[in-house]
């Protein structure tokens, strides 16, 4: 008997106008590791939704067809009734952290569940040392980094003992080393494991079958073979090794933005950047790399005037515009097309940044509706649709689906072509640059 | 040695009603300084934004509150008439009163602040054996705070970045909304985490916990010593 099961499963969200998922079946296996693909947008999140029981129970809905995991028909079990056979670890750690000791929060689940209280500890034990987090145990939950944070998270789902473990884009803030740590402790698991991710290439080279959706709809179910020969036919953005590339061959101007020596620290702690260099020219895209807090972020505000150094120098001969790395900050006004012309009164040309972003049809949308990867594009919208000669872009392509991805380098380039100049902060190896620098070294290293 | 989560709200609950149990200006300026002098241990860059709220709402206290009340017979100084508030002086008798408030209002923000930055939540948590559904909602909308600062930073960094301003009252009233639903949104993100992990589900265990020490019992009493007194003689 299958561990889990959907059968023909139409969802659509309250008060929403379309279904998330469309007719959607499938079955999982015990120990299977099943890579969930596709656009944002497209059900991943819904489908993991459905399968912890959060869909309907906790999001409302119309909800048609059957879902049943270890036996439970998730119409009448509640998520709280699944919890221990199935775990959840969602895209952001910051929102599923309830407790502020690392220990604590790995013994919630299992207090919850009525573990007892002699095998609380040691199951906690073992659950941070399966992620290499034992060192974590009495750390406050807030100090910790987005990567150490979302270990905490797997080791907690862990501690659980689930038969199926979901993960919903748990790498989307984590820079490539700490994704591929976090995937390796995924991969020496020995449960289901349904991985939703917009990070195709580990996922790939993770899963024994793979998923792809589109538009709510299961076009893709698979061994992982058969699935990399449809996605070569069909969906090549999606492959491993899938470059963006750009051929783009900077016509370089002056220098619209100059750092020398720059030093900031926040508060009294050690400074996030100590005497970095940096030119931006008219014409070139050039990425910032580098680790979770090796201070990329740090340079693309002070790049763009949010952030004055301590010390040295930041000189910018044009007007600056920033998206910021948080897709939730670009939510001030109640439909994505004012949100859009909030910088420019102009509805008009919002539309036209809107329709640049692919998010045309969803003008009259409350940005809160939108998915991760949607709210995203409408911050670029947001920022874009002021034309400024200074992009700065801080994680453009996080959560956001290969195509689009293409799309925003493509757009990005354009921009180039016509003297703007663009500066990125990515954990994004893959996204083309004229010029990268990689911060988190003694100096900033052009490579 | 240290004291556990519970003593330590015990007493810093008992410290908080003393203060305004108290009639005496020294009694509560000397709960409030070791209040401060405690608070004092939590880093820098934590605690900055509680003192600032804290020292900045004691100083309204202290400066608004003898012109808008009329007691006592010792004028330090007379102003002029205004309509509603009437005549402006202030006496000694307000002067004093209003240390005592602010001083009162000082305390009671600080034991809150030593609460939030240096108790072990999680641990008060647990020990909240009837009403732990309470206890985790005081816990998180406490662990909440500091989310909600860096929100506000995160939205006006995002709309300067668009070349639009955050200036004056205006300006800053625009993100409150945003914020308010941000919040709200986190607050959903979160109770769906918890149901996924179980919580409300019945039969919950608790993981163990060391027992109370000598000085856990004898800093209870001491909580217990401190109201009475403030109650009777302070």
């Amino acid at each position: 008997m299958a561990l889990a099961s959907v059968d023909d499963l139409t969802y659509t969200y309250a008060e929403a106008a379309a279904p998330a998922l469309r007719d959607v079946s499938l079955e999982l296996e015990d120990g299977e590791v099943v890579a969930v693909l596709g656009p944002s947008g497209s059900g991943k999140s819904t489908l993991l939704r459905a399968l912890a029981g959060l869909v309907p129970h906790f999001h409302g809905g119309r909800f048609r067809g059957r879902v049943t995991v270890a036996g439970l028909d998730t119409r009448r079990a509640r998520p709280a009734d699944l919890a221990g056979t199935v775990a959840t670890v969602f895209q952001d750690p910051e929102d599923q952290v309830v407790m502020a000791r690392v220990e604590n929060e790995v013994a919630f689940g299992l207090e919850n569940l009525g573990t007892p209280p002699a095998e609380i500890w040691p199951r906690v034990r073992g659950a941070l040392d399966a992620v290499a987090g034992a060192h974590l145990a009495t750390r406050r939950t807030a100090e910790l980094s987005g990567g150490e944070l979302q270990r905490v998270c797997l080791a907690a789902a862990l501690a659980v003992r689930p038969r199926l473990l979901l993960l919903d884009e748990p790498t989307s803030q984590l820079d490539p080393d700490a994704a591929e740590h976090f995937l390796e402790r995924v991969e020496d698991l020995r449960t289901t494991v349904v991985l939703a991710e917009q990070r195709t290439t580990r996922a790939l080279a993770l899963a024994s079958r793979v998923l792809f959706l589109e538009g709510g709809r299961l076009l893709l179910d698979s061994p992982r073979v058969q699935a990399l020969e449809w996605l070569a036919l069909h969906r090549p953005a999606y492959l491993p090794g899938a470059s963006v590339g750009n051929g783009h061959v900077p016509h370089l101007g002056e220098t619209v933005c100059r750092v020398r020596g720059a030093v900031y620290a926040y508060g009294a702690g050690r400074p996030a950047l100590d005497g970095v260099d940096l030119d931006v020219r008219r014409g070139e895209v050039v990425v910032l790399e580098g680790p979770n807090g090796s201070g990329k972020t740090t340079l693309a505000k002070l790049a763009a005037g949010l952030l004055q150094p301590h010390a040295g120098t930041v000189e910018r001969t044009v007007r600056a515009g920033y998206l910021s790395q948080d897709p939730g900050r670009y939510v001030v006004r109640e439909r994505a097309l004012d949100e859009v012309a909030l910088a420019v009164h102009d509805r008009g040309r919002a539309q036209v940044a809107l329709d640049l972003v692919g998010l045309g049809p969803f003008a009259e949308r409350h940005p809160r509706d939108l998915s991760s990867g949607e709210r995203e594009r409408l911050g670029l919208a947001a920022v874009a649709v002021a034309e400024p000669e200074l992009l700065v872009l801080d994680e453009p392509t996080r959560g956001i689906d290969p195509h689009r991805k293409a799309e925003i380098a493509d757009w990005l380039f354009g921009q180039a072509a016509q003297g703007r100049a663009a500066l990125v902060a990515t954990h994004d190896r893959s996204f083309p640059a004229d010029r990268r620098i990689a911060l988190g070294k003694e100096a900033p290293v052009a490579v | 040695m240290r004291l556990g989560p519970v003593p330590a709200a015990l007493v810093l609950g008992a410290a908080a009603l003393a203060a305004l149990l108290a009639q005496r200006l020294a009694a509560v300026a000397v709960i409030a300084g070791v209040l401060l002098a405690v608070s004092l241990r939590a880093p820098a860059s934590r605690r900055r934004p509680y003192l600032v709220g804290i020292l900045g709402s004691g100083l309204g206290v202290l400066v608004l509150s003898p012109f808008l009340t009329a007691q006592g017979f010792h004028v330090l100084w007379s102003g002029p008439t205004v309509p509603v508030l009437g005549k402006l002086d202030v006496t000694e008798e307000e002067l004093s009163i209003a240390a005592l408030n602010a001083l009162r209002l000082v305390a009671v923000a600080l034991a809150f602040t030593v609460y939030a930055l240096l108790v072990d939540h999680d641990r008060l948590v647990s020990a909240a054996g009837f009403a732990r559904r309470s206890a985790l909602g005081v816990a998180l909308a406490t662990r909440l705070v500091p989310s909600l600062e860096r929100d506000g930073v995160g939205f006006a960094e995002a709309v300067r970045g668009r070349g639009v301003p955050v200036e004056g009252v205006r300006g800053h009233a625009r993100l409150v909304s945003p914020l308010v639903a941000g919040s709200l949104e986190r607050a959903t993100n979160l109770a769906e985490a918890m149901e996924v992990r179980g919580f409300g589900r019945p039969g919950h265990t608790k993981a163990p916990r060391p027992p109370w020490t000598r000085l856990d019992r004898a800093a209870a009493v001491a909580a217990g010593v401190l109201v009475l007194a403030a109650a009777l003689w302070l």
